[in-house]
């Protein structure tokens, strides 16, 4: 048995410490209050929106509904281990360049789903990127624009 | 001016892409201040009560609660655009189920939450009505008992209980009209409460400075809007209110008007501390807005050649506990009365009713799409019924450049015509379609659609910097549509800079000139045509500046790429100086730093004499018309009724598209948002209740309820009355997507389904119906 | 803050003793459903029992006669990519695939879908349709039950106060079989307005035996004996298919809701049974 106030965690490739305030906080509540990584966005709450998806050991998985006593030991990635603003990665700079980004509120999710599937499958079909992308809403775009930008990121990690 | 070159008519990113795909962007409900405390709200259980009471005891006594609000805190002042009928919070009586009667501010959000549930409100019920028929029973309880007495912008009716607004116009003869008609079609089409939906729910930031001024940060569509509903609501002067727009996710016409603001600054006020109040999905669901439902009435007769000689309408918007936008909602819808359609006989009259649900307002379209699902249905039913093509029956009918709007302003440009024939052979209209898959039956469909890009006022201010770069001060608010990325290229291109070399400024009461709001299509248009105006007395200052350093004649020089003033011709051809020399001469030596302001106003005149109405709102700051067509094929499940998009064209004249990469994302945008609007959306109450309130019940379209591809065609004809030849293009793809499906769901059924959203089960309805 | 206590113990036999120590606490699986629910404000557990680190409720295992014992904590995805379910076990696969969206299916689990039991989720049906074991361990011991015993009704199962659902054990089905997972949703993602979990048995060409189950039309996954009697040994006729789908029909108890009034769902199922079996049989033997 097992009662955790602190875990740890890989947070974007550093090996964290996490003091937990209360046991039920969820690790979308830790990511954005408690650590300031504020790009994990919470729209729903209810992981129906894709907003809040993080990577959990390369696998996404939505922030809000996981509880992050539950994560000792795990892996995360959010959206900031991705890449800056100055630097963006691959996937980034290709939602950048296909002006996929509107509002932005979804993209931060969209991104990260959408770089899970590249390492899955570097070259998918349209109708692959719809499915894997079919959790993660858009109210902007209509979701085209992000097709394409999927499309043109795998393009350019496996020409 | 001349014609612009430069960075317009380029696909530029965002100017703020990079920092919204990496998760930098700040949003209000992102930013952290020191010492802020979190804000929760309270919400009626009642549709509609008497509030007799509070009791507080038990959350004040909660270890971290800095403050609660209730109506005990306000007076009764009134904010409101057309009606002002509502107050920061409820006090006296609350009106919908969800109403937010009370607040907490505490050190963080579960302990606020906490307090919140334990605030005790207590009520006298009072009947309700949650149904337009319910409300105007002459016996039905009143909603607004001093509706009389509220501040008003319109002619409003008077002594007729829950009925907020009656408009009524007439055009022509409608009887004469009718009577010349071989054929006339009737119906009723439903039309369903849709919610905005934007992905990042309402929120506000409020923090007191020691004089006493308040800046509120929040999610709005328009800082000005804002600032004039705390003034208006908790009494402050306007010198004591600073709005400022962080990154906005979204809002579609939903944040138009107050959302939390209100509250954030009441409990910032209580609790003497900054306060931020972000609300849940499911509270912004209980406490926001939808578009309006409702039901229209419309009645249409054409020649036996396919003439529309007269059409009659009856619109009922249900305008939900407070008034809103929804006079100026029900007025725009008849507005559009007629479509993009020469009618030269028409009777409407329309009503908005309060009634004891969650308020309907602004969302995009604005009552457009309503009116437009009713008429494309119609001018489908009416095909049919004529027997010919029902492209050829709106083209035939398509109103011709120099003809009178409904209401009498002069159309100076229309391109219908044009998108009609563009799409006819874009979308293969005279082909077969492929054929349909098993268990589904194959239909196309078509709808047109018009709307308007100008409306109300804005203004722009350009200085030069001491570095030769331009800063821009306007006050309108990227929602996430693009315009800072287009007004940077106008702003660019007047100067023919890079983007880069273009500041553009945060909104901010305190910095920026007068913007009305992020909607009606309008910021390109209206606030380009600002921004061209004060880049145009830049310019001349500039161009002043520059012949005198260069010694030569003002008509000798022109700008030059790269911020130069450049000789043109005669002995000192090609002499330059550049930007910077220029702002350093004119703030260290000669006349003063260079700015140019403009300010303008839409001013359309209507005509009485064309269109006879009464109880409206003035339409004479709306204008410039757009036009468009979307074609699209579906595919019906023969078992089950489910229609899915399978092809998907829209052809929409732009003007000059500034930035046609994000032209192209709004009309895709555009485009979904009514595909959902058309097949999945539908807010649902239940005795008042909203009973779908979260994403888990309410479906948005996802990529797979998307057509593979959604083709765009830009028709640019530019706009003569914009300085970049700009229209605006934000609602127009959405006005008619509903439309465009039903009538392809008739097509492939054979019989119409005149209410929205064309669920399964009310397309399988209208399939097994004898 | 909240107070509620959160263990994580590594035991079976402690979770148990947590759970039956504390009749507010909650077992957590994946906690797609749980923690949404904490998160909405709907519960407010004195104690959380997560049962993540429990090794005796992972994996999946081919025991010995043929059937296969699936761990309560494993993940929707994990069953919709496991090569393990061959034959007419393919339906639990099938329908774990429609749940939800890849990131729910990586983190939600069998055993937690199994002990919710929304009538409108996507397992239960399948499970009636294979006629599955539920696994059960609490304060008295184990037990297993059919899953049509352990549904019991909405979000309402046997288990008993302590008692957890440990694994899922699926029997062997027949030697040649054809699977459908027929699922009706407002949009992909949704939870079913209606589905419908078809297995038939094939021997040469000819369906043998039939299971078909109706999920989203009812409190409980819903079959009819007549109809699987009529399915069985004949020839699939239209007429043949439209007699088992009204059957089925007639059996079901669906409510209005925001995904379709009673009506509707009673209105699709006949045409809704007959696409999957004809689904099933067109796909053919895997």
């Amino acid at each position: 048995m097992v009662t955790t106030p602190t875990i740890s965690i890989t947070l974007n490739g550093t090996r964290r410490s996490i003091a937990m305030s209360a046991t039920t906080r969820t690790l979308m509540t830790v990511l954005r209050d408690d650590l300031g990584l504020t790009g994990t966005k919470d729209a729903c709450s209810q992981g129906v929106c894709g907003s809040c998806t993080v990577l959990i050991d390369g696998a996404p998985a939505r922030a809000c509904l996981i509880l992050t006593a539950t994560l000792d030991g795990a892996s995360v990635t959010t959206i900031e281990g991705l890449g800056s603003t100055e630097a963006p990665g691959p996937v980034q700079q290709a939602f950048i360049d296909a002006g996929a980004i509107q509002c932005g509120f979804c993209m931060p999710g969209m991104i990260i789903q959408a770089t899970s599937l590249l390492r899955t499958k570097p070259r998918p079909s349209r109708d692959e990127i719809r499915h894997a992308i079919s959790g993660n809403l858009c109210r902007c775009s209509g979701y085209a624009k992000v097709i394409e930008a999927v499309e043109l990121a795998a393009s350019r990690i496996a020409p | 001016m001349n014609t612009p070159a430069g960075p317009i008519g380029q696909s530029l990113p965002r100017l703020e892409a990079a920092e919204k795909a990496s998760g930098a962007a700040l949003y209000t409900g992102d930013m952290v201040l020191p010492g802020m405390l979190h804000g929760a709200i309270v919400q009626s259980p009642h549709a509609h009560a008497r509030i007799l009471g509070y009791d507080l005891s038990a959350a004040l006594a909660v270890p971290g609660v800095r403050a609660t609000v209730t109506g005990d805190d306000v007076d009764y002042r009134y904010m409101g655009l057309v009606v002002k009928d509502e107050l920061a919070i409820a006090k006296g009586k609350v009106r919908y189920i969800g109403e937010p009667v009370a607040a907490v501010a505490a050190v963080d959000i579960e302990t606020a939450r906490r307090a919140a549930a334990l605030i005790e409100v207590r009520y006298q019920p009072l009947p309700a009505v949650t149904a337009i028929e319910e409300a105007i029973k002459p016996e039905a309880p009143i909603l607004h008992e001093d509706f009389a007495k509220y501040a008003k912008i319109y002619d409003a009716p008077t002594n007729r209980g829950n009925i907020l607004a009656h408009s009524v116009a007439t055009q022509g003869d409608p009887g004469k009209g009718f009577a010349a008609a071989d054929v006339v079609v009737e119906a009723t089409y439903q039309i369903a409460a849709q919610y905005h939906a934007y992905m990042e729910p309402v929120a506000a930031l409020a923090a007191f400075d020691p004089s006493g001024k308040v800046t509120v940060w929040s999610s709005t569509q328009s800082i000005f809007r804002t600032q004039a509903n705390l003034h208006e609501c908790l009494g402050m002067p306007m010198t004591k209110i600073r709005c400022i727009a962080p990154r906005v996710g979204g809002g579609f016409g939903g944040k138009s008007e107050a959302t939390v603001q209100p509250i954030a600054v009441l409990l910032a006020r209580k609790a003497k501390a900054p306060v931020r109040v972000v609300l849940s999905r499911v509270e912004d669901m209980t406490t926001m807005r939808s578009r309006h439902p409702g039901w229209i009435r419309l009645k249409t007769g054409a020649t036996r050649d396919g003439k529309l000689v007269a059409r009659e309408c009856e619109l009922w918007f249900d305008g939900g506990a407070y008034a809103d936008d929804s006079p100026a909602v029900m007025n725009f819808a008849l507005f559009f009365v007629r479509g993009p359609y020469d009618i030269p006989n028409v009777h409407c009259e329309g009503y908005a009713v309060y009634t004891n649900k969650l308020r309907a307002g602004a969302f995009r379209g604005f009552g457009n799409p309503q009116m437009s699902f009713a008429s494309e249905c119609q001018i489908d039913e009416l095909a049919k019924k004529l027997g010919m093509d029902p492209l050829e029956l709106r083209r035939r009918n398509a109103l011709p450049k120099g003809a009178k709007w409904f209401g009498g302003q002069e159309v100076k440009e229309t391109a219908l015509v044009e998108a009609l024939d563009t799409i006819r052979e874009r979308a293969g209209w005279a082909k077969p379609m492929p054929p349909a898959s098993p268990g589904k039956k194959r239909g196309r469909g078509i709808a047109c659609m018009a709307h308007s890009s100008a409306f109300l006022s804005t203004g722009a201010i350009i200085r030069l910097q001491n570095d030769g770069t331009i800063a821009l001060q306007v006050g309108a608010v990227d929602i996430g549509q693009g315009s800072d990325t287009a007004l940077a290229q106008m702003a660019a291109s007047a100067f023919l800079l890079p983007v880069e070399q273009i500041n553009l400024s945060t909104p901010d009461t305190d910095a920026v000139p007068y913007n009305s709001g992020t909607n009606a299509s309008r910021v390109t248009y209206m606030v380009g045509k600002a921004v061209g105006e004060a880049a145009g007395k830049v310019r001349d200052q500039l161009l002043e500046h520059g012949a005198a350093m260069l010694a030569v004649k003002r008509e000798e020089v022109a700008l030059a790429e790269g911020g130069r003033v450049v000789v043109t011709g005669g002995s000192r051809r090609n002499a330059e100086v550049s930007f910077a020399d220029i702002a350093g001469r004119s703030i260290w030596a000669v006349g003063g730093p260079i700015t140019g302001s403009s300010g303008v106003m839409a001013q359309y005149l209507m005509d009485q004499g064309h269109t006879k109405m009464s109880g409206w709102l003035s339409f004479e700051a709306v204008g410039i018309f757009t036009f468009g067509a979307q074609v699209v094929e579906v595919e019906v499940d023969e078992v089950t009724g489910a229609v899915e998009v399978t092809r998907a064209v829209c052809v929409h004249d732009v003007g000059r598209a500034i930035n046609p990469g994000a032209t192209i994302g709004q009309i895709q945008g555009g485009f979904v948002q009514g595909l959902g609007y058309g097949l999945c959306e539908e807010m649902v109450w239940e005795e008042g209740r909203l009973a779908n309130p979260s994403f888990m019940d309410y479906k948005i379209p996802s990529a797979l309820e998307v057509p593979a591809e959604i083709e765009c065609v830009l028709i640019e004809k530019p706009e003569p009355s914009h300085p970049f030849g700009a229209r605006g293009v934000g609602e127009p793809p959405l006005v008619g997507a509903a439309a465009a499906i039903a009538n392809a769901v008739a097509d492939a059924i054979g019989k119409p389904v005149r209410q929205l959203p064309l669920t399964p089960e009310r397309v399988l309805g209208a399939m097994l119906k004898p | 803050m909240t107070d509620t206590r959160f263990h994580a113990p590594e035991r079976l036999d402690e979770a148990i003793g947590l759970l039956t120590a504390d009749d507010e606490a909650r077992p957590l699986a994946g906690g797609q459903t749980l923690v949404a629910m904490l998160n909405a404000e709907l519960l407010r557990p004195r104690a959380i029992v997560s049962l993540h680190r429990i090794a005796a409720l992972k994996g999946v295992e081919r025991r010995a006669g043929g059937s296969l014992w699936i761990g309560a904590m494993t993940t929707h995805s994990a069953l919709a990519a496991s090569a393990e379910l061959r034959g007419a076990h393919r339906l639990l696969a099938e329908a774990a695939a429609r749940i939800g969206h890849e990131a729910i299916r990586n983190r939600g689990t069998i055993g937690g879908a199994v002990a919710h039991a929304d009538p409108s989720a996507d397992y239960p049906a399948a499970l009636v349709a294979l006629d599955a074991e539920i696994e059960i361990e609490g304060p008295r011991g184990k037990r297993s039950l059919p899953a049509h015993q352990f549904f019991r009704g909405f979000l309402t199962t046997a288990l008993e106060p302590g008692e957890l659902v440990t694994g899922v054990v699926l029997l062997p089905g027949p030697a040649k079989a054809a699977t459908r997972f027929e699922k009706l949703a407002r949009v992909e993602g949704d939870f079913a307005t209606a589905s419908v979990a078809v297995v038939l048995g094939l021997d040469a060409g000819r369906v043998t035996s039939a299971r078909l189950t109706l999920g989203g039309c009812g409190s409980v996954p819903i079959q009819s004996i007549e109809a699987e009697q009529i399915i069985a040994g004949h020839t699939l006729s239209d007429a043949v298919l439209k007699k088992a789908g009204e059957l089925l029909a007639a059996a079901a108890d669906p409510i209005d809701d925001v995904r379709g009034t009673a009506a509707y769902r009673r209105a699709i199922i006949p045409g809704l049974v007959a696409r999957a079996v004809r689904s099933a049989l067109a796909k053919g033997a895997a």
